[in-house]
């Protein structure tokens, strides 16, 4: 009976030790493995055959930072010529962990695909047509085919480069690579970017 | 001069009081109120016998007895209770009525065959209180602890989806509120809009709502009011006694199980264990015309007790563990500002998906233990001595939708310790004064586990909270009086890295509280009570230190290091009416909060490789909420019952002079049953009807327009009856019956899905 009358001071001893004894961990840097950082398209030019001719032409938009607050994108502004046929190559990259996320991307081709929007790609008289040429078949746009109009109503146009990933890529109309309800699949934006077009 | 509206609202319910009536000659009377001396517990039953009148009569279920039609002179009182010291008391009665509150002691231990009883003490405070318990937590069992305590009026959620439900008491919650899980405050993450309480409700036998500010019993942030989650008291004898629950829903074809048991050690007297254990499973919500995507619902929780009882001494060890793994509407999660206001403009998910109870991310996968020691000591009969630790490991993980291995890790990752540790002395006089003097103590490590590959949310820290209180309450028959000061002091000592570089942050706020209390039985029918509470609030870690994309929102939030502590001054007015045939409670309130913390949309936008997001910062100013709630019954027959609650909130920030978001707009609830059958066997059918209007007072800068107005109509059948020495509870519910399709202003993904469609729920409890 002594000993349980006790019990409150020594509840209190254990307490006291359970105390000192808590302590947050050290903070440990933490890369963002799932930022974009760097996402560049490569432009090949293909002959009537389509096989490449001469050296690729690369454009690119860039955020060191990822999403994290701070400066805004440097986006360049992509130049093409009139009446040709290139083969688009897009490179999508984490500098902050060094990761290729094209190949990622690849890799989940069920959950991915761009679509290529804005008045470059959208509209009667839009300079530019898209068709997706990936390697696996499946409707991905890491790679496709773009052919510039020979002589298009305006030189300048805005082409609005949109990732979705995690979408329902049998909903119809997903298959359009100029789907503009893109949001009707579901799913969720990994990039949105709109590069300036300028036709020579 | 509007400022002052709300104020002249609650001083008008005081004044609706009548003063007692001034005492003649020979219409003198004899208050009391007879409570236990332990526990301030009342003692109904009582036997009081006045000598010299030849009266008795016995106390009734609040320990209160009147007797009346005395004339002046002196008289010989006697009170007496099984197990209990007589009081003898001798009463000069002169001009005035005699009021007195007699605490009664237990007897000496050494009689044989006197009962020992459990030591659960009672919530004492002066302030508005609302206990579920017995039939009203029947019916709400298998729900969550926020849903569940829907049924009190005054009190809503804020919730994200179905599962998530955070309790709202006067318009306040998440760490403006406190959760007491047996004693021991509730330390999970609570910052999060989308961080349920981590409790089991069915670990309860009784649920209780402060709405009063209560810092001063409680600690910080207990300032819109507190929540005690109270299991049942350990038997103090051998006394076995089970319950089972099985449940099941037809919307998200929910099973619940739950199994709590209890009983008494013969050998050891005194000694007692309850167990108590529960399943839960879910799939996808259906709303009335789709289902909502990856909404399921995983839960196992456990809770164990041990106490020990004696005359002199009481020790309980507890714990309870809570371990919940659910979905998040697939839909909800947005890449960028563009696919928010898609799918806002589209008004409902673009997944088509049919039932699963499959889960996907992004989901939460949170676990919460907890353990205590209590333990009090009778140094005589009127002092005690207390002290309770309390530990708590509270892990959570949120995952998102992410490439590749990432999907496998969560993008948040936190633990968190808590140590609570409180020593306390009551004292509880014969005489009419009565108090708490106190000691309390939380420590708590926050740590961010490493290898999510996402910049952590919030620091690492560490924080000290140090209070010592004190509280003394004066009794005198009908009325009491309260009071209490406090003194706190924290630290809080953070680490994190911003590019690449150590950021250490040491924080110290402190600050007094106090609070002044009165509780006047006006009439054995009629009760009144008023509180004016002062509590505070340091500022959440999140406030101070966010600092980027907040996943899945679409919004950049920005913290403030140098916000200061939240203070607020709140008045609470109870008007509490109990007839044989009616019951009516009314709850007025202010709460003047200063410094108030809130997310402001600045109106920019931040610009990505991702897209475009909303900024938000988050400010602090003056706020004034003020309300009432209501609620009430009325018996028109033995058989025929309707009953109507209510609450009505205005809040706003009364330096910009603009609503705040999320206030819950002004709802009640009515109904009408119908009960059949005898005094064991019985049916009760109910019908309710809850109306909700739509929220007027919206802030400058929302993402959609506050939803329409809506109306539910529920159906609810219970039957109670006894299978020999047990008993048996039978319960149907239909909730929506019309399937009404609706979007409630406090549910977050009121922006992507309609609400839940209509949901029949089977409960079925045997008691053992």
């Amino acid at each position: 009976m002594k000993t349980i009358q006790k019990l409150p001071f020594y509840a209190l001893i254990v307490s006291l030790f359970v105390f000192t004894a808590c302590e947050p961990e050290e903070p440990v840097v933490e890369n963002d493995g799932e930022v974009i950082t760097d996402v560049t398209l490569n432009f090949t030019e293909l002959d009537a055959s389509g096989n490449p001719v001469g050296t690729p032409i690369s454009f690119k938009a860039s955020d060191p930072e990822g999403i994290e607050v701070g400066a805004s994108p440097v986006v360049q502004t992509v130049s093409l010529m009139k009446g040709k046929t290139y083969r688009l190559d897009i490179e999508v990259f984490n500098a902050i962990e060094n990761e290729d996320i094209t190949e990622e991307i690849l890799e989940e081709a069920d959950e991915h695909q761009f679509y290529f929007l804005g008045s470059a790609f959208v509209g009667s008289s839009a300079p530019l047509t898209y068709v997706y040429d990936d390697e696996s078949g499946e409707l991905i746009g890491v790679r496709g085919i773009v052919t510039v109009a020979s002589s298009p109503g305006f030189n300048n146009a805005q082409m609005r480069i949109v990732l979705r990933h995690d979408l329902d890529k049998n909903y119809p109309g997903a298959n359009n690579p100029n789907f503009e309800n893109f949001v009707m699949a579901g799913g969720e934006t990994d990039l949105d970017i709109t590069f300036p077009l300028v036709l020579n | 001069m509007k400022k002052l509206i709300p104020y002249i609202t609650v001083i008008l319910t005081t004044l609706i009081l009548a003063f007692p009536s001034k005492a003649q000659n020979c219409n003198l009377s004899i208050r009391g109120k007879v409570i236990h001396l332990e526990n301030n517990q009342p003692i109904p039953g009582a036997y009081v016998w006045l000598e010299e009148t030849k009266q008795g009569m016995v106390t009734d279920l609040d320990g209160n007895f009147l007797i009346r039609n005395l004339c002046q002179g002196t008289y010989n009182l006697k009170i007496q209770f099984l197990g209990h010291k007589e009081i003898q008391e001798k009463i000069d009665l002169a001009s005035n009525s005699f009021n007195k509150t007699f605490r009664m002691e237990e007897e000496s231990f050494a009689l044989s065959g006197v009962e020992i009883h459990g030591h659960r003490d009672a919530v004492q405070t002066t302030t508005a209180v609302t206990a579920l318990y017995g039939e009203q937590l029947l019916e709400s069992r298998g729900e969550n602890l926020g849903e569940s305590l829907k049924r009190v009026a005054g009190v809503t959620t804020f919730s994200t989806g179905n599962s998530i439900a955070k309790p709202v008491i006067h318009g306040l919650h998440s760490n403006r509120i406190m959760i007491l899980n047996n004693g021991i405050r509730l330390e999970g993450q609570q910052w999060g809009a989308e961080h349920a309480p981590e409790i089991d409700p069915f670990l309860a036998d009784e649920i209780t709502v402060i709405k009063g500010a209560e810092t001063v019993r409680f600690g910080p942030e207990a300032m819109g009011g507190v929540i005690l989650v109270s299991p049942a008291e350990i038997p103090t004898k051998s006394e076995s006694k089970t319950d089972l629950y099985v449940l099941g829903a037809s919307n998200g074809r929910m099973g619940n199980v739950s199994v709590t048991h209890q009983d008494g050690f013969k050998s050891i007297k005194g000694l007692g264990y309850r167990v108590q254990g529960s399943v839960k499973r879910a799939g996808n919500i259906q709303s009335p015309d789709y289902y909502q995507a990856n909404t399921g619902l995983n839960e196992i929780n456990f809770s164990g007790a041990l106490g020990y009882t004696s005359p002199k001494l009481g020790a309980e060890i507890y714990y309870s563990f809570f371990n919940t793994e659910l979905g998040i509407l697939r839909d909800s999660h947005t890449g960028n500002l563009t696919d928010l206001q898609e799918i806002i403009a589209n008004g409902r998910p673009f997944s088509n998906v049919g039932f699963t109870y499959d889960i996907l991310n992004p989901k939460q996968k949170v676990a919460h233990h907890l353990g205590k020691i209590k333990s009090h000591y009778h140094i005589n009969s009127n002092w005690k001595a207390n002290l309770q630790y309390g530990f708590q490991l509270n892990q959570r993980q949120e995952f998102d939708r992410r490439r590749g291995d990432l999907n496998e890790r969560a993008s948040l990752d936190l633990e968190l310790f808590t140590n609570t540790l409180d020593l306390f002395v009551d004292h509880t006089h014969p005489n009419e004064f009565s108090g708490t003097w106190g000691l309390n103590i939380i420590q708590q490590a926050n740590s961010n586990i490493p290898g999510t590959g996402v910049t952590p949310l919030i620091p690492n820290y560490q924080m000290l909270n140090m209070g010592f209180y004190g509280i003394e309450k004066y009794s005198k028959g009908p009325l009491e009086i309260e009071g209490g000061i406090r003194f706190d002091f924290r630290d809080v000592s953070t680490a994190r890295f911003v590019n690449n570089e150590l950021e250490e942050v040491d924080l110290n706020y402190s600050n007094f509280t106090a609070f002044l209390g009165a509780y006047y039985q006006l009439s054995p029918s009629l009760t009144f009570s008023t509180n004016l509470g002062s509590a505070w609030r340091p500022p959440n870690i999140n406030e101070l230190f966010s600092q980027g994309l907040h996943h899945g929102a679409a919004a950049v939030e920005i913290g403030d290091q140098d916000l200061n502590s939240e203070k607020s001054l709140k008045w609470v007015n109870s008007l509490e009416f109990t007839s044989n045939k009616s019951t009516f409670e009314l709850t007025a309130y202010a709460n003047r909060i200063s410094n108030y913390i809130y997310l402001n949309p600045t109106g920019d936008t931040f610009v990505s490789l991702r897209g475009t997001f909303n900024v938000y910062e988050y400010l602090q100013a003056n706020a004034l909420f003020y309300g009432f709630d209501f609620s009430g019954s009325y018996e028109f027959t033995s058989n025929f019952n309707a009953y109507v609650k209510g609450s009505i909130i205005r809040a706003k920030n009364t330096d910009e002079d603009n609503f705040f978001p999320f206030i819950p707009s002004d709802r009640m609830d009515w109904g009408l049953s119908y009960k059949l059958g005898q005094e064991k066997k019985t049916h009760k059918f109910t019908i309710s009807n809850q109306l909700v209007a739509r929220q007027s007072r919206e802030p400058d800068f929302d993402l959609a327009p506050a939803p329409d107005a809506y109306a539910l109509f529920n159906f609810g059948y219970l039957t109670q009856l006894p299978i020999g020495q047990n008993k048996l509870n039978l319960g149907l519910q239909v909730q929506n019956i019309f399937n009404n399709s609706y979007k409630e202003y406090m549910n977050r993904f009121r922006y992507f899905t309609d609400d839940i469609g209509r949901n029949i729920l089977l409960k079925i409890n045997y008691q053992f």
